[in-house]
């Protein structure tokens, strides 16, 4: 079943349609809701309002784009949205010049490189860290990225060249084995 | 070559690598588990029947009478039992059941709105107690609900065995974000957390109201 009859029988009130379209893309909703969100019980409600707001809304579905696309817009609002009710952000916000310098301070203490770059790239500003997460870790392309949130392609380039730029400066001093 | 695009390819090659490595450790970055799809599933289909319940039920003028009912039964609670305080004497819970299904909705709009603000709290709470220290809204919050908690054990929505142990659970965990000093210890948040996660508190909450986050929810225990 292609797509579009697929769409066309989830707006009929088809049952099995709506299973097979929320079996087609659950995973990828779920993966990025929880990496943006880094709690298994948020990402779950982000999944959770993510399919009930695009069931309410298919109808509202043109085609334009692929279903996949319009899909990650809504878990990428949900998410971001979500996130910063739950503050999650307070945290993460914090600039980033300070954030190197307490990791940096923490050299001795904290060698480890992957707990490191987690904390860097929770410290990311959170634009930078979406567009990031979504291209570097779970693969989404620029045209993806940009239709998801609303943003030019260059600008989503731009601003995961300013996030690997703010990693590597974070991660400075394990520079060595960067390269090793 | 000359030596300037010598270092220029040993800088792209670093970059390169720097990419290459960075791609490759950040999947570790917030790892997700495996999918539950099942799990999910269900938890979409009840979320959807809520709201299709839910707005059969808003565009009933019915549905507007139980929301008032509600509010004067629950405001009706409580002058009962501050009317019912003796000196010196325990509260009496004056409450009775509505007596009829329009009654018994209007309990079940109310304990829907209590539940699902308790849920956001709860779930707000464990969320910034894991990354630091919680907001001191949360313990007025808490203050706030836990009266409504009390109302809520007085009132005839309590008649219901699971839904009564829930509300014992919750005016328990309540009153010690309640009493949370500001200053609270890392040992104080596990405390609660742990009581939280022992009792299965919020998965209670949402099996008892599984719809998330919404004005009002009739699922469940309810």
């Amino acid at each position: 079943m292609d797509e579009r009859e697929l769409i066309a029988r989830v707006r009929a009130g088809d049952g099995a349609a709506e299973r097979a379209l929320y079996d087609a893309h659950v995973d990828r909703v779920y993966r990025l809701a929880y990496r943006l969100a880094g709690d298994d019980e948020l990402a779950r409600e982000f999944t959770q309002d993510t399919f009930v707001r695009a069931f309410e809304r298919l109808d509202s579905f043109r085609g334009e784009a692929r279903l996949s696309t319009w899909l990650h817009a809504i878990t990428t609002s949900v998410v971001l949205n979500g996130l910063r009710k739950v503050k999650r952000f307070r945290h993460r916000e914090t600039d980033l010049a300070e954030a190197t310098e307490v990791s940096r301070g923490r050299r001795q203490a904290e060698p480890d490189l992957k707990r490191r770059l987690a904390g860097a790239i929770d410290a990311l500003p959170h634009g930078y860290r979406t567009v990031f997460v979504m291209h570097d870790v779970e693969g989404y392309t620029h045209e993806e990225i940009g239709a998801a949130l609303g943003i030019e392609t260059g600008t989503s380039k731009a601003q995961l060249s300013r996030a690997r730029a703010k990693l590597r400066e974070a991660l400075a001093d394990f520079a060595g084995e960067w390269v090793s | 070559m000359s030596l300037d695009q010598s270092d220029q390819n040993d800088q792209g090659d670093r970059e390169d690598r720097f990419e290459q490595r960075l791609r490759d450790m950040a999947q570790e970055y917030h790892r997700p588990p495996e999918t539950p799809r099942e799990e999910l599933w269900q938890r979409i289909a009840a979320a959807r029947a809520a709201r299709r319940r839910r707005r059969a039920v808003s565009a009933s003028p019915w549905l507007r009478w139980g929301v008032g009912i509600a509010a004067v039964l629950v405001l009706g609670i409580g002058i009962g039992r501050w009317t019912a305080r003796q000196p010196g004497g325990n509260a009496i819970p004056l409450a009775t059941a509505g007596g009829n299904d329009q009654g018994m909705l209007a309990y079940r709009v109310a304990a829907a709105q209590y539940l699902t603000r308790t849920e956001a709290l709860l779930t707000g709470f464990r969320s910034e107690a894991r990354s630091g220290q919680p907001d001191a809204q949360f313990a007025r919050q808490a203050r706030d609900l836990l009266g409504t908690t009390r109302l809520m054990l007085d009132s005839p929505a309590a008649q219901d065995a699971r839904l009564k142990g829930l509300l014992e659970d919750l005016e328990l965990v309540l009153a010690q974000i309640a009493q949370l000093p500001a200053n609270g210890n890392q040992e104080d948040l596990q405390l609660i957390n742990q009581g939280l996660e022992q009792r299965g508190v919020l998965l209670r909450l949402r099996t008892a109201n599984p719809a998330g986050p919404g004005p009002v929810r009739m699922q469940g225990a309810l």
